[in-house]
């Protein structure tokens, strides 16, 4: 379980945002983050992340303390042990989709996790191709093959399909479900697309000028006035 | 598995590399911590000995075995990187002051021996100096005038005396074109960059110049403090045998008949 | 009968120094680029200062520090018998300064366009930042680190005032082919100083074009629609 209680400033291309975050998240739940640009979301991923600092608070997962501003405990990203899907410019250009993968492992770790995750992402095809020659769907799945090389817990994937077409994003959302559930995951979407949300999630933490408004199922927590364009987008899949 | 085994070569051909321009620059690095071996000399000289040097250095090297190179350049120059710790063992001055002021400063191992007395010519490929002598530096086709720098090149400071003893500064002080010694003076009037120069008898005297097809006019002697020349010993020559050993050649007869061939006259 | 012995001198003078400016390039330029203190200004603009000093002046200052009448030249001929004036070895000192700007600036460039969520995702799969550094920045930024080593070493073959001042004109020491050349002219030599010249031009030429060569099989990328 993830225990989160945090407060950044930041500054923003619209002037100073307050961040205040205070939640918990359990252990095997997949909840996403919604929010428009500029909500704070992706910030409150980086901070759980270790990538960004938050100003003041906590946040434990499973009672290790990860950052503790007042103990000044702040540990690296290196050693949180976290999977996470970057939006774009993430795989390693130098190496192939399988050197990305194998670059993850851990010193004395068995290949074997390797070859289970290009079958788990059908990526055996494509294992020696150069990662910088693929199209973006495939990046974004070499992706997430890489982040869990590691078995890490937890997951946190930061709007990872923004850039792909709808088709490449219902196969590859299919993909993130099949992860969570094959490994056990808890796992942490932040996206600003309303269809993926419903899709992928239970429970939906509503971000909005860097405070969660609302934390709920979709259906309950959701703007309802887009009904009609989320069936229509649904009839589309 | 190909794939692997391409990144493997590359990788091992990238360390490689890298070891092997490690290993290159270690091994300049030490080669340059050599002892000093007897068997070579450096010599600094003034410009003015170009040819003539050349000449004895091949005498000497006739009969002893052993590497001799040879940095021209003004009197002055050298003698500034002498006291700076450059390693020459031997130091041919166009000015006795020179050597005279490293002995001063305990700098040389020998006393200084004058191999020689230089004189100043006009030279020019446009005109004919002989015609009218010094005065044809006045002449209006004269734009410009090369001297050497008499700051620190011996011949520059006799040339701009004579201009002074032949009450000319004045009238050519614009037209003068400085040349870091010597040599490159010389080379100033040869390309055409200066129309006439002031230069040293001893390079005039020399094929490359005499290929020129210029003229020459003997400056006076009594218009300028006498070109002295002296060679010394420095502190770098110490132990050197062969260095001691060029030094007499220097004084011998073939070496001094050389010398005159070039135009230096024998010391009073 | 031409002497070959500045073009080895020069081939040395340049590999030493080209080697020995990308060890301390790659780092110098690292921490500029990722710094954040404000104070790091004056590091980079120290490193930038040969680009902007005359040659003659970096000359003069290195000459009087290496110079045995000074206190420094002193130190290291007393202590370790070591000579850095008129020198090979002061000569590469000379040079690894003078072409300073010329390593690092390429190199700082080529940092910053590494993009950072390459980095991230590094230290997200528990690499360390020197990990990082060697096995994802550097390998990415291949063409940045290769100009940086042609710069100086372009930069380096075209030295000659301050090869001048520290190296004066010993044979076999420190007379590079640029300063044989201008010797060659001073003494009239037109025929040698225009071989060295030509051999000199030419031999640069092939090197670049050779580098840029590889530098381009190395770009070319394969786009899917």
């Amino acid at each position: 379980m993830i225990a989160i209680d945090i407060e950044k400033k930041l500054h923003g291309a619209n002037g100073e945002l307050n961040l205040q975050c205070k939640t918990q998240i359990h252990t095997g739940e997949l909840v996403t983050l919604y929010g428009p640009s500029g909500s704070g979301k992706t910030t409150i991923l980086r901070m759980i992340a270790g990538l960004s600092r938050p100003d003041h608070g906590y946040i434990e997962a499973d009672n290790h303390a990860w950052f503790n501003s007042q103990n000044k405990i702040n540990l690296k990203p290196q050693l949180r042990n976290i999977g996470m899907v970057f939006q774009e410019h993430s795989l390693f250009p130098n190496m192939t989709v399988r050197g990305n993968l194998e670059f993850a492992l851990e010193n004395s770790q068995p290949k074997k996790i390797i070859d289970d995750l290009l079958e788990l992402t059908e990526l055996e095809q494509l294992q020696h191709k150069k990662s910088s020659l693929l199209s973006g769907g495939q990046k974004q799945r070499v992706a997430l093959a890489r982040a869990m090389v590691r078995k890490p817990n937890l997951l946190l994937l930061d709007e990872p399909f923004s850039a792909l077409d709808f088709e490449m994003q219902s196969k590859l959302q299919d993909y993130i479900l099949k992860v969570h559930q094959h490994y056990n995951l808890t796992t942490i979407l932040v996206s600003h697309d309303i269809v993926e949300v419903i899709k992928m999630s239970k429970r939906v933490l509503v971000i909005e000028d860097g405070r969660i408004k609302k934390d709920g199922l979709p259906a309950d927590v959701l703007p309802l006035d887009n009904l009609r364009s989320i069936l229509n987008h649904l009839q589309k899949i | 598995m190909i794939y692997k085994i391409d990144n493997f070569k590359r990788t091992y051909y990238a360390m490689n590399k890298i070891r092997l321009s490690i290993a290159f620059t270690f091994i300049f690095l030490v080669t340059q911590a050599e002892a000093q071996q007897s068997n070579k000399i450096l010599i600094a000289a003034a410009s003015d000995l170009k040819f003539a040097l050349d000449s004895v250095v091949n005498a000497f090297k006739t009969k002893n075995a052993g590497t001799i190179d040879v940095t021209y350049g003004s009197s002055g120059k050298l003698s500034e990187q002498i006291s700076n710790g450059a390693p020459f063992d031997l130091f041919f001055s166009a000015d006795i002051t020179y050597p005279n002021q490293l002995k001063e400063k305990g700098l040389t191992i020998s006393d200084i021996y004058p191999y020689g007395v230089g004189r100043i010519v006009v030279w020019s490929k446009k005109i004919n100096p002989q015609t009218e002598g010094i005065k044809s530096l006045l002449q209006p086709s004269v734009k410009k005038i090369a001297i050497a720098n008499p700051a620190h090149a011996p011949y520059g400071k006799r040339a701009e005396e004579a201009l002074t003893y032949y009450k000319m500064s004045e009238a050519t002080k614009d037209k003068l074109v400085y040349g870091e010694n010597i040599s490159q003076t010389a080379q100033f009037v040869t390309t055409g960059a200066a129309d006439i120069g002031i230069i040293a008898l001893s390079l005039a005297l020399s094929p490359t110049m005499k290929h020129e097809n210029g003229n020459y006019y003997l400056v006076p002697e009594n218009s300028h403090q006498p070109l002295v020349q002296g060679v010394v010993l420095t502190n770098h020559a110490k132990g050197n045998d062969l260095a001691v050993a060029f030094l007499q050649f220097v004084k011998s007869n073939t070496s001094q008949e050389i010398l005159r061939y070039f135009g230096f006259s024998k010391p009073q | 009968m031409l002497d070959f012995e500045p073009f080895y001198l020069t081939f040395k003078l340049v590999t030493v120094t080209t080697v020995i400016l990308f060890f301390i390039g790659v780092p110098l330029a690292c921490l500029l680029a990722f710094s954040r203190s404000r104070f790091i200004v004056i590091l980079e603009a120290l490193v930038g200062l040969p680009i902007v000093l005359p040659p003659s002046v970096l000359g003069f200052y290195l000459l009087l520090a290496f110079s045995p009448e000074n206190a420094f030249g002193k130190f290291l001929e007393h202590h370790f018998d070591i000579r850095l004036v008129f020198t090979f070895p002061g000569l590469v000192i000379a040079s690894v300064i003078y072409s300073i700007p010329f390593m690092v600036q390429p190199i700082q460039s080529g940092f910053r366009m590494v993009p950072q969520s390459l980095r991230e995702a590094s230290y997200m799969l528990g690499k360390s930042k020197l990990t990082t550094l060697i096995k994802v920045v550097l390998p990415n930024m291949k063409s940045s680190l290769i100009t940086g080593c042609i710069l100086s070493f372009a930069h380096t073959i075209g030295e000659f005032g301050v090869v001048l001042m520290v190296g004066g004109n010993i044979p076999r020491e420190t007379r590079v082919v640029s300063i044989a050349i201008f010797d060659e002219v001073e003494a009239m030599n037109y025929n040698h100083a225009t071989i060295y010249s030509t051999i000199l031009l030419v031999f640069s030429f092939l090197v670049l074009v050779s580098v840029y060569l590889v530098n381009q099989r190395a770009h070319k990328v394969h786009y899917l629609s």
